[in-house]
């Protein structure tokens, strides 16, 4: 390969190497670091094995999965993780969307505003679902229900009521993510050129037509890159959970599959059911995203 | 360039310096002791100063929160981590850790070494023996600790509130003995609008928060979590009795302060400390905290402390504390011995228990100066026939964590009493299928 | 027609003044709470008006006393930031003497002997980070020596890079870089686990940071510049490693790191966090990599550099952008990241990072709100000064090559 290049042998590398250089380092260590262990796991799902106890795997065939997969509960987990990234990234995308709209002209301290507004995710999720824990507290000089006494007869037990416990997540994902969709928007937006807004004046369009017809079509392939990612992300969420409304309380109100697994995972210590659960996982959400970007490639292309 | 000539001769007199020094290191003959974050582990830590003093081995008290006390130690143990050499741990994780082999078997060494005699018979069982009756010893008691009660005796003793109390329930205000006193008492100091509640109790999902709370309940309304013979809980748990406890325990939060269902210990401290309950349920070893002036400015002079109150059907309380084990992995399997007979030692026992801690040494927890030491030593050692506790078999942390889900379910209204026992049976029935429990 | 278009202008100049006072109301609250006594948390009523304190700030301290270097090592952080922030904003003329250059070596030269002093004065560790207090010290010495090297170069201007990103790099973030680093290390060494754990958490943070925009940008050349075979493919399976969600991998990976002993170290978590964020990292390079013109790189091939010369000399300059907007990226998460690290790390381990001790401040009086408060901030500020001076990068990098100029 490299005599196709002869000019290239006198300087270094050639391009055949530099390539090779240049990208075997990431796909070996994503291979390492992913494919190798969702290799075991998936051995490990066809196994009896608990990683605490020194018995070895035995092999069970499917029996983990049609376990997981006739137990009514499990379904529940999928059901509350749908229900909580539809409501989050619908509302992170509007808001972030929105603001991105507010933010999309110049004025003073735009970049100052700009990284205050970005402020919330760069906290750690964690860190963010513990200290909303105080500031939701309906005893506790909790922050919310003070802003909201006004117009409310009591306080709202948001991570003790099962009824808006999972608003409360939803509420505390938004604050912390939506910033994370303002700024891709606008970043999108801000690319957007001057001219076909100029043009558009000169024809008297509304704001409306010029919104729907020259804005949304050539910011819309960042937005769904971005819709893509707080997709995936939702998908996982587990931090916030675990501490905000104690692993996913009240019941199981607010219990993600990625909350549940970690039980299964960590606590129970049954290893090859958690692996299996862990699959059953994966499969729906590469499905999910391969459609997604699947779509996303045809608007790329439209656009 | 010069500059940088400079800097890097700089920084090879700052390489050569610091190797130098490092030689100093000298840091192979330590202990590293594993238990939760609270006060005894500081006082445990403060003890340890005198073994240090006496053999010249540095002992390290690390401290892991609560809510993830038993999943941070259980992930070092499965990962073999050899960082923790003795941890004290649960009673319930007996069970696992001794046929996951995390736990070294001490029962030749603790014949052969430690005066079993001494130490309080029942605490041996609960926090040494697995399995119970066998002999088999994997730990050493460290701290014996009992779920109790804190109440304000300021409220209690007012003579305006003792006379609306004799008037509205026809009997006189004191601690109460029963369940249905304490429900009473609950509801009479319930009074939102001076953001006053009447009790703070256990009803978190986390670790294991309500289950702590309500078994004691339901074993005194005359319920059980199963045979513990043949493993059998179809008949035991889901029985009328528990499910009245249940409903019992669901009632009370109506006396309880609105974030409640999320109080484990830190929210009912919190609860109490700022003066927003009457009665407050909590383990001893977290009542230093109360009488401490600067944790609890609000009350701590007027504290006053009682033992959980009896049922219908029996007198349980749930057990806290826990036993001090070898690690198999650690690799000073020696030192922590010698650490551990040094603990068991009379005078060293004498002197943990006047530092606060909970001794499990017999004739010390018996003596009067120990009852003494602290308004609340007294309703502890009163404690402790009572005791009872959770399965301490390998799987107890499905079994908990089955409990801890549907009995959350059921006090905040998402299944009916009833439902929540029965799905607890038969998923607890399931565990133990699965475990081999019923198949000779 | 213009009275009514600055009304709308006003309009959302509200608006956006709504927007930032909901959005920072709960942070001024952890601000807030951080800086309250123990009553003044714990009221009925939140309060708003309270007696500052610091106690909450002294629990993150060593217990035996602040080390006096570290006030040192806090003033040159001062002194770097608002003394080069200053003229590196501002692009003050000085006479050549006092270049911005010699000033930068003048200050690093105080901190090297800073850290000398510290290093001669320490006294004798109680702790049980001993043995990682040589490693710190070694990453100290490391850093300078990178410093002192990335300062070498800076002559005048080579004509493509953007002058003043270098400048700002240079005199801004590598400072306070360094003095963080310092500051924490000394605290460290004074028995502060929280100083401890940050520490831990900047050297994973950062070492994967770099690790992964690395290898991202090698990747993401080579992507959009080569065929590579099964291009589409191998790119969506760089992004599917991106949605696993970490408890699928984490089991096996757990198992793994508990065989090869890589649990509880700092490589350990640098080799996953940078694995966590390679994929986002070729993605959003790649992106940024496609926009630029390829006629830069050939004018270049024919002035005689070989590819690699060129890769070095034009496209790592054009793309600083993208480089910081990826950076910020993968700092935010590998520095927030907790289920991992709550599973491969030991509490009062070697490699335990900030987060999941964070949350766990309970105290003998119940949850410690002011202390969580006070770690929070600490643990915020380092991220949030570091995205707000990659600020004008950030809008202009987060393209994915969306955007079709």
């Amino acid at each position: 390969m490299q005599t196709n290049r002869p000019y290239t042998a006198s300087r270094g590398m050639s391009d055949y190497q530099l390539k090779m250089a240049f990208i075997m380092p990431t796909m070996i260590l994503l291979i390492l670091m992913n494919i190798f262990p969702l290799l075991w796991s998936l051995y490990l799902s066809f196994h009896r094995y608990k990683a605490s106890m020194p018995a070895a795997p035995r092999f069970i065939g499917v029996r983990n999965y049609s376990r997981l997969l006739a137990d009514p509960e499990i379904w529940g987990y999928f059901q509350t993780t749908a229900y909580f990234v539809v409501l989050a990234v619908a509302a992170q995308f509007f808001i972030g969307f929105g603001l991105a709209l507010l933010l999309n002209r110049d004025f003073r301290y735009k970049g100052f505003v700009t990284t205050l507004l970005l402020l919330p995710m760069m906290l750690s999720p964690v860190v963010v679902g513990l200290f909303w824990r105080f500031i939701l507290s309906s005893d506790n000089a909790g922050l919310l229900n003070f802003f909201l006494s006004p117009f409310l007869k009591s306080p709202i037990g948001w991570t003790t009521n099962p009824k808006v416990a999972m608003l409360a997540v939803v509420i505390v994902d938004t604050w912390m993510w939506s910033p994370f969709m303002m700024l891709i928007a606008l970043a999108g937006l801000s690319a957007v050129p001057k001219s076909l807004y100029e043009a558009a004046d000169v024809d008297r369009a509304s704001a409306w037509f010029k919104f729907r017809w020259i804005t949304l079509p050539l910011v819309s392939p960042l937005l769904l890159i971005a819709l893509l990612f707080r997709t995936m992300d939702a998908f996982k969420m587990f931090d916030i959970v675990y501490v905000l409304t104690r692993e996913g309380g009240p019941g199981t109100v607010t219990e993600t599959v990625s909350m549940n697994l970690y039980k299964l995972a960590f606590r129970n210590y049954n290893t090859g059911k958690a692996c299996a659960m862990a699959y059953i996982l994966l499969i729906i959400i590469v499905a999910l995203s391969n459609i997604y970007v699947k779509y996303l490639n045809r608007v790329k292309g439209e656009a | 360039m010069r500059s940088v000539h400079i800097s890097l001769v700089l920084v090879v007199i700052l390489t050569l310096a610091f190797v130098s020094a490092t030689k100093a290191d000298n840091h192979d003959r330590s202990l590293t002791i594993v238990w939760a974050e609270w006060d005894p582990a500081n006082y445990l830590q403060e003890l340890s100063k005198d073994f240090t003093a006496e053999t010249g081995i540095a002992v390290d008290v690390i401290q892991i929160p609560w809510p993830s006390f038993q999943d941070k130690v259980f992930t070092a143990f499965v990962g073999k981590s050899d960082l923790y050499d003795i941890v004290i741990g649960d009673s319930q994780w007996l069970g696992r850790n001794s046929q996951g082999e995390n736990y070294i078997n001490l029962t030749d060494w603790i014949n052969e070494n430690i005066d079993v005699d001494s130490i309080y018979g029942p605490a041996m069982t609960a926090f040494a023996e697995y399995p119970k009756g066998s002999g088999t010893y994997w730990a050493l008691p460290a701290e014996v600790d009992a779920a109790g009660y804190v109440y304000r005796k300021d409220l209690f003793e007012n003579p305006d509130e003792m006379k609306a109390f004799q008037e509205k329930y026809g009997y006189a205000l004191a601690p109460p003995k029963t369940y249905d006193q304490l429900r009473d008492i609950a509801e009479f100091f319930t009074r939102p609008e001076q953001d006053l509640y009447g009790i703070a109790t256990w009803y978190s999902k986390e670790y294991d928060g309500i289950t702590m709370g309500f078994q004691q309940v339901m074993w005194s309304f005359g319920g059980a979590y199963g045979d513990a013979e043949n493993y059998k809980v179809d008949g035991y748990i889901n029985t009328e009795d528990v499910a009245k406890a249940l409903e019992f325990y669901t009632d009370l939060l109506k006396f309880s302060p609105p974030d409640a269902p999320n109080y484990y210990w830190a929210e009912t401290l919190n609860a109490y400390t700022s003066g927003k309950v009457a009665m407050a349920m909590n383990y001893f070893a977290f009542f230093p905290g109360v009488v401490n002036p600067e944790t609890n400015p609000t009350s701590h002079d007027k504290s006053g402390f009682f033992i959980a109150p009896a049922g219908p059907k029996g007198h349980y309380i749930s057990i806290g504390g826990q036993g001090m084990s070898v690690s198999s992995y650690s690799k000073n399997k020696d030192l922590a011995k010698q650490y551990m007979k040094w603990f068991m030692q009379k005078p060293v026992q004498e002197k943990w228990a006047a530092l606060g801690g909970f001794t499990p040494h017999k004739e010390v927890l018996q003596s009067d100066t120990f009852k003494m030491a602290s308004p609340f030593n007294e309703a502890f050692a009163a404690s402790f026939p009572y005791l009872r506790d959770f399965w301490a078999v390998p799987e107890y942390a499905e079994l908990l964590e089955t409990c801890q889900t549907n009995w959350s379910e059921a006090i905040s209204g998402i299944k009916s009493a009833k439902d929540a026992l029965n799905a607890i049976a038969r998923k607890h029935e399931e565990i133990f299928e699965d475990a081999g429990y019923y198949d000779e | 027609m213009r009275n009514r278009k600055s009304f709308t202008h006003y309009l959302i100049l509200v608006l956006v003044a709504v927007a930032v006072i909901v959005y920072i109301t709960p942070i001024y609250w952890i601000l807030a709470t951080s800086l309250k006594g123990l009553a003044d948390i714990t009221t009925k009523l939140p309060k708003f008006v309270f007696e500052v304190s610091l106690e909450n700030y002294q629990k993150l301290m060593p217990s035996d006393g602040v080390p006096g270097v570290t006030h040192l090592f806090l003033i040159e952080v001062l002194v770097g930031l608002l003394f080069f922030g200053f003229f590196s904003l501002f692009d003050v003329k000085l006479p050549s003497a006092l270049s911005i250059r010699n000033l930068g070596l003048a200050w690093n030269a105080v901190f090297v002997l800073t850290c000398l002093y510290s290093f001669l004065t320490l006294q004798p560790l109680q702790s049980r980070f001993q043995t990682d207090a040589r490693f710190n010290f070694l990453l100290l010495i490391f850093c300078t020596v990178i410093a002192y090297l990335l300062m070498a170069p800076f002559k005048k201007s080579n004509g493509i890079a953007p002058q003043t990103t270098r400048k700002q790099l240079l005199t801004l973030v590598l400072p306070s870089v360094f003095g963080t680093i310092a500051i924490c290390v000394a605290l460290a060494n004074g028995g502060s686990k929280y100083f401890y754990q940050l520490l831990n958490s900047i050297i994973i943070g950062g070492g994967s940071t770099i690790l992964a925009v690395g290898l991202g940008t090698l990747a993401a050349y080579a992507f959009s510049r080569f065929d590579v075979a099964g291009k589409d493919d191998l790119l969506f399976f760089i992004l599917s490693t991106r949605m696993l969600p970490p408890v699928v991998v984490v089991i096996p990976i757990y198992l793994m790191y508990s065989a090869l002993g890589l649990r509880d170290t700092h490589f350990g978590l640098i080799l996953l966090y940078t694995t966590f964020n390679v994929s986002f990292a070729v993605w959003l390079m790649k992106g940024f990599i496609d926009e630029i013109p390829k006629e830069y790189e050939d004018a270049a091939l024919v002035d005689g550099y070989s590819r690699f010369q060129t890769f070095l000399k034009v496209i790592l300059p054009q793309s600083v952008t993208g480089i910081a907007a990826t950076a910020v990226f993968c700092l935010i998460t590998a520095w927030n990241e907790f289920a991992f690290a709550l599973v491969l790390t030991e509490v009062g381990g070697r490699a335990v990072t900030a987060p999941p001790s964070i949350t766990s401040a309970t105290g003998s009086s119940g949850m410690d709100w002011g202390k969580i408060a006070a770690g929070t901030f600490v643990f915020l500020l380092p991220v949030a000064v570091f995205t707000f001076l990659m600020r004008n990068h950030l809008l202009r990098g987060v393209t994915f090559g969306a955007v079709k100029k």
